[in-house]
């Protein structure tokens, strides 16, 4: 496999492993915002 | 004489014409819309693992739990979008962050996702369906069912042919749903949320059926996620074939299996853009129901699409489950419960019904998309409006939707039923048009700093500058995987791009051919109309008195019932109020609509003939146009807010008077109080005229009723103490009993009662009734107001 193969392998690698820990802490987040919405303890953001 | 039309307020001669540009829209809850996103989202459940077993292994059901889990966080980035823009969508979003170039690739990714949408569900229903049939076949075999004859015409068990029976049963689907909407079909929340109902019920069944068998007979494990587990094919590892033999790439790269083995997965989540198309109908609190919707299909998603896949590998034996089951893992799963084969089947039979409503629905779903992302396009100028000149006797854009359903039936057929091939080449359209939107979205972070209704969190400062760390992880997934694909999946990468190579280049040929075009019409426009917007329909704003009559048009050659209305209304005394609802349909409705949008080149000839009906009576007419997801809600909030005392409309292509006057009182219903009552007047060919009275209103009631009614009146008030009794107080004690009786244990046999009245045709119920009760003569003193009510 050639240099700039095996980079663009590593790349997009790099860019998946950090973005899935990223979207994992999105999914974390979101979901107590979820479940505080949901128990009816979130400000309402509607204007 | 005066101005046959309302002057203008400023110094021209121009036909003022109000363009409202707030689409009147019938508002529903986050159930319905949850329903409606399920419809499409949830259709992939029953195919999408079969598609990713067969390009990385047994370990995929892990990948579609993980994107199910992913699709979570897609979905975040899709609700900040519509809190920015209420009618969001991809081309709406990326347009207004990348501009039209960029807007026009992505739109071209979204068609390619929603021309493979109907093909992909129709075949995937047909598989279903014809694994049933062949069943039944293999089953009544076995019992020595089947003739002699039969079995002898077949060489054995009598077997239909998967594939392609599959084709003519998604040929079959897509051409009956390209007539409903040629004919212009309603979109209806209620007919979703009865599917998802459905599924549901099969669900529960599934999972805790499911539970029962794991639990009497144990389960074979699903391999974990790990690049050892990892099995591709020649076909799963597209261009990289050509370098990597199928299992040393996953060894090699290690996390790159992983991200291939995920871009096969992918298209489990898609249907994601129907929650931006949902969006505009939801009811207040919008942001809050949005993400009440949000949650809704996410968690369902990922119980029903993420456990049907794990349940597939962990109950169909390997030797039967991509062999056999690979196009109908569902229906696999049926057959391998815990139970009587008899009781399996039966289920398989119902799964294969649900299967059979919720991909249907997806065909119709994607022909509905399609057309309404071809619609806001050409009204953007970029497609030519030949496409959108209305259906001769519908009204409807029967070009855009030919063409619509013209690619698809040749998808379908150069498919030949392989549902492999067809989630393949989807996945290139659902991981393009996401990435091209979280792309839009994090430069629109940077590009627009307002205050949003919410955010992907989290968001750090740094310098007083905000890093969207949450959007930009959801990007650099969306992004590793879109890319990947290119490389693994060949014949999504070649259809793909070639399918949005010809659809740029039409759209960017179009917009330059109409640039010219469209510079003329808007002078010859300019010179003819002038448009002021309104956001609503208001009628101080609009100066209207009120008591006006409200004429909806819709074809310009269908103006008669304008001519019939103008020739008996004196417009000195009386506004009348020319009104052309301009639909945008489920998809449509979606996208922002600017006011040369609403005001289209065919509003311009439509009320150019409304006009020259007017001038050539001699009278004023006001003009409006009016956005709405729905005609009858449009004309009932229009004559509500404008306080019309009457509804003049010409006679529909499709419906009887009585059905027109049923749809419009449903729409009154649905419109919130204060409202006012008013008279629709449908006037058909020859100037005959149906009246009705929409709203609650005094019914007319029949001599017979009118008769029982005073025999009553004679004989209550005889009874002591009861003199003073009134007709209406009899009518009131006689409704607040019915309604009691109707409220309670009664109910069934007042039905009864009322069906069979509709259906007799001899003397009414209330005739002999009133026979039944004696006559008696009124005592000389009756009081004056009882002779008014009866006179009345």
């Amino acid at each position: 496999m050639s240099i700039l193969g095996t980079l663009l392998a590593r790349i997009l690698e790099a860019m998946f492993a950090v973005g899935s820990v990223g979207s994992f802490v999105v999914l974390l987040l979101s979901g107590i915002e979820d479940l505080k919405m949901l128990l009816g303890r979130e400000e309402s953001h509607d204007s | 004489m005066s101005s046959p039309l309302q002057p203008s307020s400023l110094n021209s001669n121009r036909v003022r014409i109000v363009v409202a540009t707030s689409v009147m829209l019938t508002f529903i809850s986050y159930w319905r819309a949850a329903a409606i996103v399920l419809n499409d989202l949830a259709s992939s459940a029953f195919y999408a693992c079969g598609i990713a077993e067969q390009a990385v292994g047994k370990s995929a059901p892990w990948f579609i739990v993980a994107v199910m889990l992913f699709s979570f966080t897609v979905r975040a980035v899709y609700v900040e979008s519509c809190s920015m823009f209420v009618r969001g969508g991809v081309y709406r979003v990326v347009k207004e962050a990348l501009g039209g170039t960029l807007a026009k690739i992505s739109v071209s990714a979204l068609m390619f996702d929603y021309m493979l949408t109907g093909p992909i569900s129709g075949v995937s229903a047909g598989q279903y369906i014809v694994g049933l049939i062949n069943e039944v076949f293999a089953t009544a075999d076995a019992h020595g069912w089947v003739p002699r004859a039969v079995h002898s015409l077949f060489n054995g068990t009598p077997q239909l042919n998967v594939n392609w029976t599959s084709v003519a049963f998604a040929l079959a689907v897509t051409l009956y749903y390209w007539w409903e909407n040629i004919k212009g079909i309603h979109e209806s929340s209620e007919k979703a949320l009865w599917v998802m109902q459905i599924t549901t019920v099969m669900a529960v069944i599934l999972l805790g059926w499911s539970a029962l068998t794991v639990f009497r007979f144990g389960y074979q494990p699903v391999p974990l996620p790990t690049p050892d587990h990892l099995h591709f094919t020649k076909e799963s590892l597209g261009f990289l074939s050509h370098i990597f033999s199928g299992q040393s790439l996953a060894h090699t790269f290690g996390l790159l299996g992983i991200l291939m083995a995920f871009g096969h997965s992918v298209l489990a989540m898609s249907g994601e853009e129907t929650l931006a198309q949902v969006n505009r109908e939801l009811a207040h609190p919008k942001l809050r129901n949005l993400k009440r919707t949000a949650i809704v299909i996410a968690m369902y998603s990922l119980i029903f699409t993420g456990f049907s896949a794990l349940l597939s590998v962990m109950l169909i034996p390997d030797a039967v489950r991509v062999p056999v089951y690979k196009d109908n893992l569902i229906a696999g799963i049926a057959m391998y419960l815990w139970g009587p084969q008899l009781l399996r089947l039966l289920f398989r039979g119902f799964v294969v019904v649900v299967g059979f409503l919720i991909l249907s629905g997806a065909v119709n779903t994607a022909i509905i998309g399609s057309n309404g992302v071809l619609n806001r396009v050409s009204e953007d100028g970029v497609l030519t409006d030949w496409f959108r000149f209305p259906h001769r006797k519908y009204g409807t854009s029967s070009r855009i939707i030919n063409l619509v359903v013209i690619l698809q039936v040749l998808t379908i057929l150069a498919s030949r039923g392989n549902v492999y091939v067809l989630g393949e080449a989807y996945a290139f359209g659902v991981i393009w048009s996401f990435t091209f939107n979280s792309l839009a979205m994090l430069v629109l972070r940077f590009k627009y700093k307002g205050i949003r209704g919410w955010k992907v969190p989290p968001n750090f400062s740094i310098a007083g500058h905000e890093v969207p760390v949450g959007l930009a992880s959801v990007f650099m997934v969306l992004l590793s995987t879109a890319l990947i694909n290119l490389f693994t999946k060949s014949v999504a990468t070649v259809a793909g791009v070639s399918f949005a190579v010809v659809f740029f280049m039409i759209f960017t040929v179009s917009e330059h051919a109409n640039r010219h075009k469209f510079a003329l019409a808007e002078q010859q426009m300019k010179d003819h109309f002038q448009l002021l917007q309104r956001d609503t329909v208001e009628r101080d704003a609009l100066n209207i008195r009120p008591g006006n009559v409200l004429v909806p048009v819709r074809d310009y050659n269908t103006l008669a019932h304008l001519r019939w209305a103008l020739e008996r209304i004196d417009t000195r005394d009386q506004d009348v109020v020319v009104m052309s609802a301009r639909v945008s349909r489920f998809g449509a409705a979606a996208y922002d609509l600017a006011m040369e949008q609403i005001f289209s080149d065919y509003e311009q000839t439509l009320f150019t003939r409304a006009v020259s009906v007017a001038e050539s009576v001699g009278k004023r007419v006001s003009l409006l146009v009016v956005p709405a997801g729905d005609v009858w809600s449009a004309i009932v909030q229009t004559a509500n807010n404008l306080e019309s005392s009457a509804v003049v409309a010409g006679l529909s292509s499709k419906m009887t008077p009585q059905q027109q006057a049923f749809a419009m009182g449903r729409a009154w219903e649905a419109v919130p109080e204060p409202k006012r009552q008013f008279v629709l007047q449908i006037v058909r060919p020859g100037n005959k005229v149906d009246s009705f009275r929409i709203g609650p209103h005094t019914p007319t009631m029949k001599n017979e009723d009118v008769l029982l009614l005073h025999r009553l009146w004679l004989n209550i008030t005889r009874e002591p103490g009861l003199e003073q009794v009134h007709h209406h107080d009899i009518l009131t004690e006689a409704l607040t009993r019915f309604a009691h009786d109707y409220g309670a244990r009664d109910r069934e046999d007042i039905i009864k009662e009322l069906r069979r009245t509709a259906r007799e045709s001899g003397p009414p119920v209330s005739s002999r009734t009133a026979s039944q009760i004696p006559t008696v003569q009124p005592e000389p003193t009756r009081n004056e107001n009882d002779r008014e009510d009866l006179g009345s």
